[in-house]
């Protein structure tokens, strides 16, 4: 018993790193431990018979990784393909490699779990949440990616 | 003792002596006479016992020891090998197989003892091959070997015993001391088993001196034990006063003990037993004594055995494959750079041509690397009819030809359900019965054909059987039964179109259900199994005299030759091993048949796919203009694939697309270019 009591004390001081990542006007943050490489938009080669969202495949250093746009996931309008917009690879266990496409990449804060607001799940809605916490950073606040929901198919 | 580094070369060793002793067996039940063949089961049988007694797993050197002793006596004239005696081996080399599939999957051998496998083998070495087999002999049996056989609930009788132990128990009965061989039971809710066991050993300690402890006393420290663990015990006093202390801990569900019978004529008159048991408990006892039985084991073993393999790590060979893949890529960008910059002297072309060669030998020679014989799958299908023959109560036969067909890895280790299911099918629904098979003129065995040859760059597996054939009215009615196909298709469709159908999910025309097939999810599992493999199979049957499964794989899957094409400013790949000829289409040509655009080339009506219709783009090309058609075949059918350009042939590496994009079935995978693209290979299989 008391160990747990330990295991949760424990998480509460724990600290985590997020990549702030633009989407429109809003912040994201990606925990930085799915985080396996960032890289400039490249040509992207379309994949046929795929859902919209999936916008094809790139070559990262010899390997096909597929690519998605987290816009057309979240029903946001079309990316905007800037000098800023950058490719998230993001290595997951259940997916394993694949990259999202961003406005543009900020900083790397460090949240502590103080400062993390879980977000309920709101099923009212009928729709897939894609945040599952809001971060508070220097007065700013930056929705935090439920990544697994964000990659799962729709 | 930490053998965890051995594990990968045991399972190995095991799967190699398990797979020779399966077809040992075999031809001993064809001769029984054999001599040489009950030498190579012994050996077998011997090296198997040696190298689980190595590893520490007990349950299986027990069930190999006894099947040991059974050969011994075959060896020595004094046992005759029959056919129950065959089915029971076959049986403890399915047990040894479950095992040894334990252990690479948790790297322990799990809990089933078999024992009554063991029982069955004791009954025949005491009845000299006489035993029945029936269901109640056994039992009987059982407990008149109670002597001999451990019995289940006494595990300590499995503690391997070495001499230095034998010592002390043969000092101790001198002193007028008692040995005991006791099993403890922890209950299954107790939650801390070791705290339980130290206890156990506590209150033994008192009344008594242990000698052995299974499993080691370390490992029940570390609570690496099940719920038993058995103990070897010294005392001078009775052996219920240990038990009654043992059982004073709570949380023991049982403690049984009895008195060990310890006697050093019983090794005497077993040479073999004597001599192994020796090998076994040396190494127990010392790490060093390793190398001393397995040298034991390969002075066995010291004729030359029929395969010498050199085993790789895939994983080293995956990295090689890569660095090849790079070596390719490397290549591919210096033709492209080659090509935009002709202001280069004729010396970089040489260059080019070099590295070419290099990379093309390379890739070669690693293939070769990856490439193993379908001897390994197939060797067990002989057995495998013979159980198939006894259950369904049909006589058949197995030939097989082209064992030495070599694959890639990969692929060999993933053909082997497919041609499993299509063997059943074979037998089940294939073969007819005797008195059938008389009717119609037939020997009374039936004949079941596995042959494997090269040809060009695929392999062909070809599954037939003189059997009844495909009854495609049969097929037609079921399918309709069963919803797949309309009546009115059926009416249209061909006699091959309808064969086609079996390979549909959720269809069996089996009219009775066996547990051999019947389910019918066969076909369709390894239409899709095969698909993955890339490559492809199909049926051909005449009603009364049979159906052929002919399988085509490609040789490898990495790296392959193919033809570059545009379509709709998009480049794709297309195998070259698919492709039949590329053709000057006018547009003229093009004749509509069942609303289905074909061409009619040279006698041939080939239907039309626009690609650009298939990938979801837009054509380049006015309607009016000249069409690039490349034409396709997918074993006898022909399709035409309209591209837009035509950019060469090109050697390309294979790239997964990933899990993440895996519902595309007309991309097979893709591949990077000279420049850094990507370029998706088109399954020319799936489009047709």
């Amino acid at each position: 018993m008391d160990e747990l009591k330990l295991a949760e004390l424990k998480s509460l001081n724990e600290t985590a790193q997020y990549i702030v990542i633009k989407l429109g006007d809003e912040q994201y943050g990606i925990d930085i431990k799915y985080i396996d490489n960032i890289v400039r938009m490249q040509n992207i080669t379309r994949v046929p018979k795929v859902p919209e969202y999936l916008k094809g495949v790139i070559n990262l250093r010899g390997e096909v990784i597929p690519v998605m746009s987290i816009r057309l996931k979240m029903d946001l309008p079309v990316d905007e393909i800037t000098k800023a917009t950058r490719i998230i690879i993001l290595k997951l266990e259940q997916h394993g490699t694949i990259g999202v496409i961003v406005d543009e990449v900020r900083e790397v804060v460090t949240l502590s779990a103080e400062n993390i607001e879980k977000m309920a799940y709101d099923g009212k809605e009928g729709k897939i949440n894609f945040v599952n916490g809001v971060g508070k950073h220097d007065d700013e606040l930056i929705s935090l990616l439920d990544l697994n929901a964000v990659v799962m198919e729709k | 003792m930490d053998v965890n580094q051995y594990l990968e070369i045991f399972l190995d060793e095991t799967k190699e002596h398990l797979e020779s002793l399966n077809t040992q067996i075999l031809s001993l039940e064809q001769s029984p006479e054999d001599a040489d063949t009950i030498n190579e089961i012994f050996r077998a049988a011997h090296s198997l016992k040696g190298m689980a007694g190595t590893m520490g797993y007990k349950r299986m050197q027990a069930l190999t020891h006894d099947m040991e002793n059974v050969f011994s006596e075959i060896r020595n004239g004094s046992m005759k090998v029959t056919s129950g005696l065959i089915d029971i081996l076959f049986q403890c080399l399915d047990a040894l197989e479950e095992y040894t599939k334990c252990i690479q999957e948790t790297a322990d051998e799990g809990t089933n003892e078999n024992q009554q496998l063991i029982d069955q083998l004791n009954d025949f070495l005491k009845g000299g091959g006489q035993a029945e087999t029936s269901a109640e002999k056994p039992k009987k049996a059982k407990k008149e070997a109670k002597a001999e056989t451990p019995k289940e609930d006494q595990k300590w009788k499995a503690i391997p015993l070495g001499d230095p132990e034998k010592h002390v128990f043969a000092v101790a009965k001198k002193q007028g001391k008692h040995v005991y061989g006791l099993d403890i039971r922890v209950q299954e809710t107790c939650i801390l088993k070791a705290a339980r066991a130290f206890l156990v050993y506590k209150a033994i300690e008192e009344k008594a001196e242990i000698i052995v402890c299974n499993p080691s006393a370390q490992d029940i420290e570390d609570e690496r034990f099940e719920l038993e663990f058995s103990l070897i015990v010294v005392a001078e006093c009775e052996i219920e006063q240990i038990i009654a202390a043992a059982k004073n801990v709570s949380e023991i569900e049982s403690v049984t003990g009895d008195v060990v019978d310890i006697d050093v004529s019983e090794y005497a008159d077993d040479k073999y037993g004597k001599e192994d048991d020796k090998a076994d408990t040396k190494v127990a006892v010392s790490q060093a004594a390793q190398g001393t039985a397995v040298k034991q084991s390969d002075k066995k073993a010291s004729k030359p055995v029929v395969n010498r393999t050199v085993r790789v790590d895939i994983e080293k060979l995956d990295v090689l494959m890569n660095l090849v893949s790079e070596l390719i890529i490397a290549k591919n960008s210096l033709v492209s750079a080659s090509s935009t910059e002709t202001s280069l002297g004729s010396g970089f072309n040489e260059q080019i041509e070099y590295l070419e060669s290099v990379t093309t030998n390379l890739h070669e020679s690693v293939m070769k690397v990856r490439m193993v014989p379908i001897e390994s799958v197939v060797n067990k299908f002989p057995r495998m009819i013979r159980d198939l023959s006894k259950k369904l109560d049909k006589k058949m036969e197995l030939y097989m030809s082209g064992e030495e067909t070599e694959l890639d890895r990969t692929v060999v280790d993933e053909i082997g359900d497919p041609l499993m299911h299509l063997l059943r099918n074979s037998a089940d629904h294939g073969l007819e019965s005797a008195e059938v098979r008389a009717k119609r003129g037939k020997p009374e065995v039936g004949s079941i054909f596995l042959d494997a040859y090269q040809d060009g760059n695929n392999v062909v597996i070809e599954v037939r059987d003189d059997g009844n054939g495909i009854d495609v009215e049969a097929v037609k009615t079921k399918a309709i039964e069963r919803g797949v196909i309309t009546p009115e298709q059926g009416e249209s469709m061909n006699e091959k179109d309808i064969i086609n159908l079996l390979f549909h999910a959720g269809f069996s025309t089996a009219k009775q259900i066996s547990d051999v097939s019947g389910r019918g999810v066969g076909l369709d599992v390894v239409k899709s199994k095969i698909e993955s493999l890339s490559g492809e199979v199909e049926v051909k049957s005449k009603l009364g005299e049979g159906s052929t499964w002919i399988i085509r794989l490609p040789l490898t899957l990495a790296i392959i030759q193919a033809l570059m094409v545009i379509v709709g400013g998009e480049k794709y790949a297309i195998s070259l091993g698919s492709i039949q000829t590329i053709e000057d289409i006018n547009p003229n040509e093009i004749k509509l048949v069942q609303n289905r655009e074909v061409i009619h080339l040279r006698g041939t009506v080939i239907p039309i796919i626009r690609l650009s219709n298939e990938l979801d783009i837009e054509s380049t090309k006015q309607d009016d203009e000249n069409m690039v058609v490349v034409i396709v075949k997918k074993g006898e059918r022909l399709a035409g694939l309209v591209v837009d350009e035509l950019i060469g042939q090109q050697e390309i590496v294979i790239k997964s697309l990933g899990k993440y994009i895996s519902k595309c079935k007309i991309i097979s995978g893709a591949t990077i270019l000279g420049d850094g693209e990507v370029a998706l290979i088109l399954d020319a299989n799936a489009l047709i």
